[in-house]
C-alpha cells in the first residue's frame, strides 16, 4: 500500500513539475520550481512579490517537502527568504494558511498553492497571525509595516527599490555594536525602528 | 504522456489531444482515471484516489475539488466501452454499484405469482386478490426466505440466490435489514394463517 502511494505521489509531482516548469502562463505569473533531488521530495519554490504590494520586485524562495503521503496530506512550505508578513513567521518563515494545514484537498497542486500563498501577500489577514507582532504592527501602524516590510524586501529578496535611508543608519548604528544584520533589522522592525528599544532589548 | 508517443505528428495536434485527455483525469493523481467514479457534485476520480482520500479524513468527507458534502455510497461509476481487464471489485474497497432503478411490473393489479422473479424488490410478497385470494395467498408463503421451506418447492432457494447477486434488490444475508425483512415476513404469514382459520371457522 505504502509503496503503491508513493507511486501514486510521484507520477502526480512528475506531472506538475512539468506543468509549472514548461507552461509560459504559468512563468508570468511569478511562480517557480526547482526541483533539487530525484525523488521529488525536496522543492524549491520561487515567488515574484506581487506588484502594488511592499513585496514588490523580491524574490521570495520557499522550501516543500513533500510528506509520503502527499497529494492526501499537504506538502509542507515555508518561507526560506525572511519576509515581513503577519501570516508568515518573521523568525522561522513559517506559513499560516489554512489550505496548508486543515483545509488542504487532494485536487490542489503546487501551483495552486504557490498562487495562494501569492494571494495571501497580496491581501494579509491580520485576524489570524502566525507572528503577532507584524500583525500588530499592520492593524495599529500601517504606514510602518508597509515600509518594514519594504525594507525587508530589498535587504532579503533582492528587492531593486530605494533602500529606506532612515531604517539602514539604524542597522548600521546596531551593526557597529556588534549586532548581526540579520538580528538588527529584525529586533528594530519588532520595536517600530526604535532604536533605542532594540538597544536595550538586545543588551538586557 | 501514453499520447505523446503514439501521435508525433504536429505538435497543435499533440497538444489537442493533451487537452482532451485532460477532461478525463482523475482530479486526485492527475493521471487518466482509473476505475473512474463521478460524485454528485459532478467532479471525476479514480475510485481509488477518492476512496483513500475519504479514508484519510472520515470525520470530513468533502469533495477534494469543490468541498461540497461527498457520500461514497453515493458516487457513481462510470462504464466506458474499454476498461481494464482487472476485476475492479478485487481492489479494496470494492467500487460502488451503479444505482438501478427496474422498469415497473407489466401485471394485473391484484393477480401476482409470487414465485416470479421479485419485482420490486422485497422478499415480502403478500397480495390480495378477492377472487384468487387463496391461491395467490400459498404462492407468496412458498417465497418466504426460509430455506427449509423454499428448498421444498422447486427451485425456491435458487431464486433466492438469484436475488442475491442482483444489485439492489435484496439485503445481504445476515444483514440488520435481511433480519428485519425476515422477521416481517414471519408477522405477515402468521396474520394471513390467522385470517385463513377466520374465514373457515366464522
Amino acid at each position: 500500500m505504502k509503496l503503491e502511494m508513493s507511486n501514486i505521489a510521484f507520477t502526480r509531482l512528475q506531472r506538475e513539475c512539468k506543468e509549472v516548469v514548461t507552461n509560459t502562463e504559468i512563468a508570468q505569473t511569478g511562480i517557480m520550481i526547482e526541483i533539487l533531488n530525484e525523488s521529488l521530495t525536496d522543492i524549491k519554490g520561487q515567488i515574484r512579490g506581487p506588484p502594488d504590494t511592499p513585496y514588490a520586485g523580491g524574490l521570495f524562495d520557499l522550501e516543500i517537502k513533500i510528506p509520503d503521503s502527499y497529494p492526501f496530506s499537504p506538502p509542507k512550505i515555508k518561507f526560506v527568504t525572511k519576509i515581513w508578513h503577519p501570516n508568515v513567521s518573521s523568525q522561522t518563515g513559517v506559513i499560516c494558511l489554512d489550505i496548508l494545514k486543515d483545509q488542504w484537498a487532494a485536487s490542489l497542486t503546487l501551483r495552486t498553492v504557490l498562487l495562494s500563498i501569492q494571494a495571501l501577500m497580496c491581501s494579509p489577514e491580520p485576524k489570524d497571525p502566525q507572528d503577532a507582532v507584524v500583525a500588530k504592527q499592520y492593524m495599529e501602524n500601517p504606514a510602518l509595516f508597509k515600509s518594514t516590510a519594504e525594507f525587508w524586501t530589498v535587504r532579503f529578496a533582492r528587492g531593486k527599490s530605494g533602500e529606506n535611508e532612515d531604517y539602514k543608519s539604524r542597522v548600521e548604528k546596531l551593526r557597529d555594536m556588534g549586532v548581526r544584520e540579520e538580528e538588527a533589522i529584525s529586533v528594530l522592525s519588532c520595536n517600530n525602528w526604535d532604536l533605542n528599544k532594540a538597544t536595550v532589548y538586545i543588551f538586557s | 504522456m501514453e499520447q505523446k508517443s503514439e501521435e508525433p505528428s504536429s505538435s497543435s495536434n499533440e497538444n489537442k489531444k493533451e487537452e482532451d485527455s485532460a477532461r478525463f483525469e482523475c482530479n486526485i493523481c492527475l493521471d487518466t482515471a482509473k476505475d473512474a467514479v463521478v460524485s454528485m457534485c459532478g467532479h471525476l476520480f479514480c475510485w481509488p484516489c477518492l476512496s483513500q482520500w475519504l479514508e484519510t479524513r472520515p470525520e470530513r468527507q468533502l469533495c477534494p475539488v469543490c468541498k461540497s458534502a461527498i457520500d461514497s455510497s453515493k458516487v457513481v461509476p462510470i462504464y466506458g466501452r474499454g476498461g481494464d481487464s482487472t476485476d475492479p471489485r478485487k481492489k479494496i474497497p470494492p467500487r460502488p454499484k451503479g444505482q438501478r432503478t427496474e422498469a415497473p411490473p407489466q401485471s394485473f393489479p391484484g393477480f401476482q405469482w409470487g414465485g416470479g422473479d421479485g419485482v420490486g424488490g422485497g422478499n415480502v410478497h403478500f397480495s390480495f386478490g378477492i377472487g384468487i385470494f387463496p391461491l395467490s395467498f400459498v404462492a407468496s408463503w412458498f417465497n418466504t426466505p426460509i430455506a427449509g421451506f423454499g428448498a421444498n418447492f422447486g427451485g425456491g432457494n435458487e431464486n433466492q440466490q438469484q436475488q442475491q447477486n442482483q444489485p439492489g434488490t435484496s439485503a445481504a444475508p445476515g444483514s440488520h435489514q435481511y433480519q428485519e425483512e425476515e422477521y416481517l415476513a414471519n408477522i405477515f404469514k402468521y396474520i394471513g394463517i390467522f385470517m385463513l382459520i377466520w374465514l373457515l371457522f366464522v
